[in-house]
């Protein structure tokens, strides 16, 4: 097709790429050889070995195509010698999205093995970014992009939301360890300001909680921010340069207005990387603080005997995934592995390990990318057959995004093994002096059996009759009254009938689907106030919801899901929602 | 010896050698003219210095078989790709030393081991075409100058063999052939992808120096 029919998008992208072009890029672009050193290196084409379209080569080639016919010599004047092309119409731009989005995770894994120092990782990245330039994308990436972007988080968590559930836990912390162990809120001056992944808030609040423990017993000087409080950084899955550097600039400005010394990130690999790495050079800024990862912090408390850390509470045997962002992009491999031979003492070394570690095939956005899921499991055998290897029953990670990935391929390849990271184990190992007891015992201890939901009535709507019987059941013995339904329409009734204090929801049922219910909920005069945290085998399906002009799930669960968690998670929603009534 | 085979070895790989300076000139102009990214953050490396041994690390790395993946999975491989450049330097080296030294290619000792080192490069060539013909990936990739500049190469290879001895004696057609393949060699390879030599020293540099700053280069490796 000749290029003066070029669609008005094919023609942006083709402009926008002269304007992205950098010496790095350009190098990657003209310098490989077409040995085919790097095929091997994908977990791609490991998974998909009959599939040579899989290759980081030719993959890499549909971005060089275009750089070849427009920009490079050869390719300018005889484009069929060098395999030189370009797009033209919108279709093109949805095969080259298949490419750049499903098909890479930027793990840079075949980077690392290009003779020639190639980065395909980066101008895949960049390629990403041209097409969400004209609109091309995953719809995953569009929602959370834009949750991003107006609600300044990954998963539109509300402020609101975000201040109650860290008021909820430190109430309950107070409890445990006493007043000075809750969680400080927007202090100014202090040594450390800790950021967070949002899935933390509405996921697993534990890992909240883990940290706040370790900065208690390290008698820490450190706060929370009430806003910029995000240190994840969609721009570096979208490849939006405009995007990352906005979201990195919400942290940093809040350090500054609270002259934080210190910048600390959660685990998580693409957030570290994005703000201690990226995110200076997007938002074309000076950092006049260190940053640092929380792995660094706790590794740190250790050395200094600032923490004391008893092992034999981990009593599992683990082994530890790099997280590609860790360990490729930045360069950490040995910290975490120090901090975890503190607190474990059967640890198993995965192989290959360290930067050349298998990705957990759910990096670059790919956990948000549901159209891909089949072959993104697909592509996880490699990593299954790693870690089934080791013969370790926990995966330890220091990373967010791999936790989902893991656990997807876990459950996908039934491998009886469970993730975790390593604010985790530390907590668990903490030797911490708790709360003095009261003198009055009858009325201060807290008695095993205590029903933590007394009083509440709870739905639970599910078409898989084993969930329901193990959701109800756990509820009951802590209080709850619960009722059951095991479809959508007679879930919608109960609820109108019995208006309950919080809605369990799958979001896999035959008929009408999760997503669908819960639209009418939030739909329904009735209803619309009710909360709902979402149960799902299937996290995927998560597009259910995403993108519905309705007020988001107060939680996020993911199958199977354990007691302890099943119960944190459900009073969470309840009392800290119930904090600001 | 002919005027046509003096002006071969002499004034044509001049003006060849001329030629691909110039392109070559223009080439890196052209790429230096592309603004470097660069980092902005302070190192993740432990060792403040660690860019600079990250970027002579980088640039070794075709040096240490032991440093990547790929090369460690793919021995053989990586001794074909010794021998085919070893190849390389002793061809281009011949197409000097036979003109304005021809004396140093007089001991049969000489001789043999420069023809060594030329007919493994000829016979790796002769494999990688095979490699590059059968193999589903490396077809899905090729293009019509990967071909191209195999073949050259391969051919080249066997006529550099053929005129090791640089005798005239059956004739000089190979010694022509050689030349002229010389001559035309470096004048299409700052168009096609054997340049690359050219670019190795840059992007080895970069992702040396981004990846040290990163801490992740020299990579380490469990034991």
């Amino acid at each position: 097709m000749s290029e003066h029919i070029q669609s008005h998008k094919a023609k942006k992208v083709i402009d926008r790429l002269g304007k992205k072009l950098n010496r790095q890029i350009v190098g990657s672009m003209v310098a490989c050889v077409h040995c085919g050193m790097c095929t091997e290196s994908c977990h791609y084409v490991l998974s998909h070995p009959d599939d040579p379209t899989m290759a980081p080569a030719y993959k890499a080639d549909r971005i060089r195509k275009l750089f070849k016919r427009h920009y490079d010599w050869t390719g300018r004047v005889f484009p069929w010698w060098v395999k030189a092309g370009t797009v033209n119409t919108d279709q093109d731009l949805e095969e080259l999205k298949d490419f750049v989005f499903g098909r890479c995770t930027n793990c840079r894994r075949c980077s690392v093995n290009c003779p020639m120092g190639v980065d395909f990782a980066v101008f895949n990245r960049m390629a990403r970014g041209l097409l969400v330039s004209v609109g091309v994308m995953p719809e995953g990436v569009a929602v959370v992009s834009k949750d991003q972007w107006e609600v300044g988080n990954q998963m539109g968590v509300l402020r609101e939301e975000y201040l109650d559930t860290l008021e909820w836990l430190s109430d309950e912390l107070k409890d445990e360890f006493g007043e000075d162990a809750a969680i400080p809120i927007d202090k100014p001056d202090p040594n450390i300001v800790y950021t967070i992944n949002p899935r933390e808030v509405k996921y697993d609040p534990r890992t909240i909680s883990d940290a706040a423990k370790i900065f208690h017993a390290a008698r820490e000087n450190w706060t929370m921010p009430s806003d910029g409080w995000d240190m994840t950084n969609f721009g570096l899955f979208s490849g939006d340069d405009e995007l990352g550097g906005a979201v990195a600039n919400r942290v940093y400005e809040k350090v500054v207005e609270l002259r934080g010394k210190k910048l600390v990130m959660s685990e998580c690999g693409h957030g570290y990387r994005s703000t201690r790495c990226e995110g200076p050079n997007w938002a074309a800024r000076d950092i006049t603080f260190e940053m640092e990862s929380s792995v660094i912090t706790m590794l740190r408390y250790v050395k200094e005997g600032r923490i004391k850390l008893d092992k034999s509470k981990n009593n599992l045997s683990y082994t530890y995934h790099d997280s590609c962002n860790f360990a490729r992009s930045c360069g950490m491999t040995e910290e975490p592995r120090e901090l975890l031979n503190l607190v474990v003492s059967d640890f198993r070394e995965m192989h290959p390990n360290r930067a050349e570690n298998y990705c957990c095939t759910g990096g670059g956005g790919a956990m948000s990318m549901s159209e891909y899921t089949p072959r993104r499991l697909k592509s996880a055998k490699v990593k299954a057959d790693q870690l089934k290897a080791t013969g370790a029953k926990v995966v330890v990670t220091s990373c967010h995004n791999c936790v989902d990935g893991l656990n997807d391929l876990i459950k996908h390849y039934q491998l009886d093994m469970k993730v975790m990271q390593l604010v985790n184990l530390v907590s668990t190992a903490l030797v911490v002096e708790k709360k003095a007891e009261e003198p009055v015992a009858p009325v201060a201890a807290k008695p095993a059996a205590q029903k933590t939901l007394a009083g509440r009535t709870l739905l639970v709507i599910d078409d898989e009759p084993d969930v329901c019987v193990f959701l109800s059941t756990v509820l009951e013995d802590n209080g709850a009254k619960v009722f059951v339904a095991n479809d959508g329409p007679t879930g919608l009734a109960l609820a109108r009938q019995h208006k309950p204090d919080l809605i369990t929801l799958d979001l896999s049922m035959p008929g009408q689907d999760g997503g669908q219910v819960f639209d009418a909920i939030r739909r329904d005069s009735q209803l619309q106030k009710t909360r709902v945290c979402i149960i799902t085998g299937k996290p995927d399906l998560r597009r259910l919801i995403y993108g519905r002009e309705v007020a988001r799930p107060e939680g996020y669960l993911d199958k199977p899901v354990d007691e302890k968690t099943l119960l944190l998670n459900v009073r969470k929603i309840i009392e800290a929602t119930e904090m600001v009534q | 010896m002919s005027e046509s085979l003096r002006f071969a070895e002499d004034k044509l790989q001049i003006i060849a050698l001329l030629f691909m300076a110039a392109v070559y000139t223009t080439r890196l102009i052209w790429l230096f003219r592309f603004k470097a990214g660069r980092d902005r953050q302070p190192t993740t490396a432990t060792d403040p210095n660690n860019k600079t041994k990250a970027v002579l690390w980088s640039w070794s790395i075709i040096a240490m078989p032991w440093a990547m993946e790929s090369q460690r999975r793919h021995f053989f491989f990586y001794l074909q790709f010794v021998f085919f450049h070893l190849g390389v330097v002793a061809s281009i080296t011949l197409s000097f030393i036979i003109p304005y030294w021809p004396q140093l290619l007089q001991p049969l000792g000489v001789q043999r081991a420069v023809q060594f080192f030329i007919g493994m490069a000829f016979a790796v060539a002769c494999l990688r075409v095979v490699r590059r013909v059968s193999k589903p990936v490396l077809r899905k990739i090729s293009s019509p100058d990967d071909y191209f500049s195999l073949v050259l190469l391969t051919v080249w290879f066997f006529f550099a063999l053929l005129s090791v001895p640089n005798s005239t004696a059956g004739g000089e057609a190979i010694l022509l052939t050689f030349f002229w393949l010389t001559a035309f060699f470096l004048v299409y390879v700052p168009f096609s992808k054997i340049s690359h030599y050219l670019y190795y020293p840059i992007t080895r540099y970069y992702f040396g120096k981004t990846m040290g700053h990163r801490g992740t280069f020299p990579l380490r490796r469990a034991a």
